[in-house]
């Protein structure tokens, strides 16, 4: 049921008090939680309802939330003097359909705890003595309702689930490694994908080694570029940084980097047609065949930089403030291009498979370092396991340095969806430490 | 008190009808919570306000637990998470108990805006400037919790958050209040980075260390209060297994006492309604009480519940800290500083991080000082305490004479926030490594 009068009451309310700029924004949502570890087991079930409103004029503004519905009546924080708010004005939103998958009702409790069980089941068919630590399913929905004073109404749904798992290996000390991965629905988990990735990563650590210094063709999995991608965000969003990185001729990356970010992606986590605003989202080309095209720029940095701007503002609950940030920002894949025919590619290098530990990255400098682990590959083949190892490199140079390209395209959850196919590399050095 | 009008015997005798076996955890959590923010120079939304109410229903038994949440503090959404939580007759309709609360009042938050000049006059007091980008916000909460057989009084916190930013890295610090004190004590933080920004990091070393009490608290929370919390233990095998071990050197006392916290955020009984107890984490360096709630509490008589936490009711309690105090010892400064051998000094840590599996500990300081024959010498830039717990408390040699209140901060542990403090004095410690 459509909230509006009452919005636009509120809004009525404010604008008699003299707060001429004015946004509400109501939400409604619901979640299921479980979580299993080795000897407890939750289901939690929350219902959220509350509100936000922004509102201010010349002098001054506020940002008010809380639970419940909006009072016209108040009470309002008095404004206070600082930057002014600005607020969108209404714009066409392109036709769009709700997907049908947002009217699926919420796992139940049975199902989730059926789904974390056999993570543990799989993992260990795996990886013998292998086990579940903690493993916690979220599945919710919202609905979202907005309008301002400048005549802005909109309303969007959503619906996500995650799934976070912390594993430990045999042996004694343990490796260990966790996993958070995102989709629309808990269906969309594979417990035994997950499973053997878990289990790919735990026996890597336990038996691998880093080389003490090493350079050669590194095939990245999906989670790595995905990671260097959210390293390079301050480059991407926002009017500026981006033209850091280009060269002469505006060039960003080689010719097989072409970036985009889309918040209407068909099927993704974060799928709608406005953003936390209320400003229509749309596909924008970031870098395309490595040239840089344009950074992500939200309506009012329109002016700030060279570029279309576009509904990029999100606005992850009502507690927070609406934000610019990249929703599904992903590196295009090749659909001709399998991950075997990269791997067959590499004569003498690495096959890194996953990241084991937060990156470092100096964006001044130009530098950055990841923690990874992975294989040692000899003419396309896996001759040892590598752990401990950092990935380290040029920004620039990694970019600039991508000469293959896979089909797989996988989004994480990061700073928004990230996504990456598999991704060969030349030019970049595996140590023992991030240097 | 928001909810001094709730019917707290209703609400008990509705409870009772759910707990049917005798070890059965039963009870209701009633939240207000209300923030305030001055936002940071630059932004919009002069005066930010967040605030909610709700409650949550839990029943525990056998190691399950199914908690239900709303965002509303209401009988016909009480009755409706009562039966989403019962095991038994969850289709029956349970009695509406009256949930009258208090309504919330306009929004006076007048010391905020008065603290960024303090804190400016405090930095210019130490004969330097520079631009400073500051958070603050207050922070209120009420809770009420209401068992079927017990119902304590309520409890309330009051504190403050603030986190001042320079160009030369940034300093986060809760305050039980906003005073002259408050002020010094953030100015000095920030001059110390400022002087210490051209400070190159130490080369490897192993060696003396002196931490200064803020880091003690960092580093206790990470390897006691964490190592020690029930579920924690439970990752590694039977928590009660842990009491009696010597973990640490003999010279370290530490407790955990949310009675003795700071005026405003002082508990007498924990977000379970349990009393709190001033419990013995480690007394003469050996294993007494780890940290329990009341689920846990009932998997052993050796473990005693008082220290269940709630970092928001969407989620069920877990055993955490909430005020560590660490017993002064014999140690004067210079006690500390003496020998013949160089050290370093490191008064304040930025962030610490414990691997509960392999037992290893990362702390990392944002610069320190050399320490040589007695005397404080130069500054050097940052640097990284590591080592495994097991080791690095038993090479506690000193513990300083003087305890004072120090390294309050935010605990994320399991995604629940949380506030936690501390009184600690210095400690010296031997053969540590420092890179």
């Amino acid at each position: 049921m459509s909230v509006a009068p009452l919005l636009d009451e509120v809004l009525r309310a404010l604008l008699k008090r003299h707060l001429t700029d004015a946004e509400a924004y109501v939400k409604r949502g619901r979640s299921r939680r479980l979580e299993r570890t080795a000897v407890t087991e939750s289901s939690s079930n929350s219902q959220e309802r509350a509100w936000a409103v922004r509102a201010g004029n010349r002098r001054g503004s506020f940002f008010a939330a809380a639970t419940g519905d909006p009072a016209p009546a108040g009470p309002w924080p008095e404004p206070v003097a600082g930057n002014a708010l600005e607020l969108p004005e209404p714009q066409p939103v392109p036709a769009w359909s709700t997907p049908s998958d947002f009217d699926t009702p919420l796992i139940g409790e049975r199902e989730g705890l059926k789904l974390l069980e056999s993570l543990g089941r799989e993992l260990e068919a795996e990886l013998p003595r292998a086990r579940v630590l903690r493993a916690v399913l979220e599945d919710g929905s919202s609905e979202s309702e907005l309008a301002n004073s400048r005549g802005l109404r909109a309303r969007t749904r959503n619906r996500i689930a995650t799934l976070y798992i912390e594993a430990a290996g045999p042996g004694s000390p343990a490796p260990t490694a966790s996993l958070y991965v995102a989709a629309r629905e808990p269906h969309h988990f594979h417990p035994t994908a997950l499973a053997r990735r878990l289990a790919d990563r735990l026996a890597v650590s336990a038996s691998g080694a880093p080389p003490e210094r090493d350079t050669g063709d590194c095939l990245l999995a999906p989670v790595i570029v995905a990671r260097l991608l959210a390293g390079l965000l301050p480059l991407l969003v926002g009017p500026g940084p981006g033209s850091r990185l280009t060269g002469a001729r505006g060039r960003f990356g080689s010719d097989r980097v072409t970036l985009i970010d889309n918040g209407r992606l068909p099927g993704g986590a974060f799928e709608s047609p406005v953003d936390g605003e209320g400003v229509p989202t749309r596909e924008v080309v970031l870098v395309e065949e490595g040239l840089f095209r344009q950074p992500l720029l939200a309506w009012w940095q329109e002016s700030a930089a060279h570029g279309e701007p576009s509904g990029c503002t999100r606005r992850a609950g009502w507690r927070d403030q609406p934000a610019p940030g990249p929703t599904h920002l992903y590196l295009k894949p090749e659909p001709r291009t399998s991950v075997s025919a990269l791997l067959g590619a590499v004569a003498q290098g690495y096959y890194l498979i996953d990241v084991t530990g937060p990156g470092r990255f100096d964006l001044a400098a130009d530098r950055f370092a990841l923690p990874v682990c992975g294989f040692a590959v000899q003419s396309g083949r896996a001759s040892a396991p590598v752990a401990g190892a950092w990935l380290c490199g040029g920004i620039g140079a990694f970019l600039k340095g991508i000469v293959g390209v896979g089909r797989d395209l996988t989004f994480h959850p990061l700073d928004g969806m990230i996504g990456s196919p598999s991704v060969l590399a030349a030019g970049l050095e595996l140590r023992a430490g991030p240097g | 008190m928001p909810f001094s009008k709730l019917d707290t015997p209703a609400v008990a005798r509705t409870l009772s009808q759910i707990a049917e076996q005798p070890d059965d955890v039963v009870d209701a959590f009633f939240e207000r919570r209300e923030e305030v923010e001055l936002a940071p120079e630059g932004e919009p939304g002069g005066l930010r306000v967040w605030r909610e109410e709700g409650f949550a229903v839990r029943l525990s038994r056998e190691g399950r637990t199914w908690l239900a949440s709303r965002d509303e503090v209401e009988a016909k959404p009480f009755a409706e998470a009562l039966r989403q939580v019962a095991r038994a007759f969850s289709s029956a309709s349970y009695p509406e108990p009256s949930l009258e609360v208090a309504p919330t009042g306009p929004v006076a938050a007048p010391e905020l805006p008065e603290f960024p000049a303090a804190l400016s006059r405090a930095v210019r007091a130490h004969h330097v400037g520079f631009p400073l980008r500051i958070a603050l916000r207050r922070h209120r909460r009420w809770v009420q919790v209401v068992g079927p057989r017990l119902v304590p009084g309520p409890e309330t916190e009051t504190f403050y958050s603030c986190a001042a930013e320079s160009s030369w890295g940034r300093y986060g610090v809760l305050l039980p209040r906003l005073d002259a004190g408050a002020a010094e004590e953030i100015a000095a933080a920030v001059v110390a980075l400022f002087r210490a920004r051209q400070a190159p990091p130490p080369l490897p070393f192993r060696g003396a260390a002196v931490l200064g009490p803020s880091a003690v608290a960092v580093l206790l929370h990470e390897a006691v209060a964490h190592a020690l919390e029930a579920d924690t233990l439970a990752q590694g095998g039977n928590p009660e297994s842990a009491v009696g071990v010597a973990m640490a050197a003999a010279c370290l006392d530490v407790l955990d006492d949310p009675a003795a916290a700071p005026e405003g955020v002082r508990r007498a009984t924990d977000d379970e309604g349990a009393v709190v107890v001033r419990r013995w984490l480690l007394r003469g360096g050996i294993v007494e009480q780890p940290l329990a709630d009341a689920l846990w509490a009932r998997t052993s008589p050796v473990l005693m519940p008082g220290a269940g936490r709630r970092g928001t009711r969407h989620l069920p309690p877990g055993p955490r800290s909430s005020h560590l105090e660490i017993l002064p010892g014999e140690a004067s400064e210079a006690d500390l500083l003496a020998g013949s051998e160089e050290g370093l000094f490191l008064p304040e840590a930025s962030r610490g991080a414990l691997d509960p599996l392999s037992g290893q500990f990362a702390l990392h300081f944002p610069y320190a000082r050399r320490f040589r024959r007695g005397a404080l010498a130069e500054t050097v830039g940052p640097c990284v305490l590591r080592g495994r717990v097991a080791d690095l408390l038993t090479r506690v040699v000193a513990v300083s004479s003087e305890a004072r209140p120090a390294g309050a901060g935010w605990c994320a542990k399991g995604g629940q926030k949380l506030p936690v403090w501390a009184t600690a004095p210095a400690l010296r410690l031997e053969g540590v490594e420092i890179s």
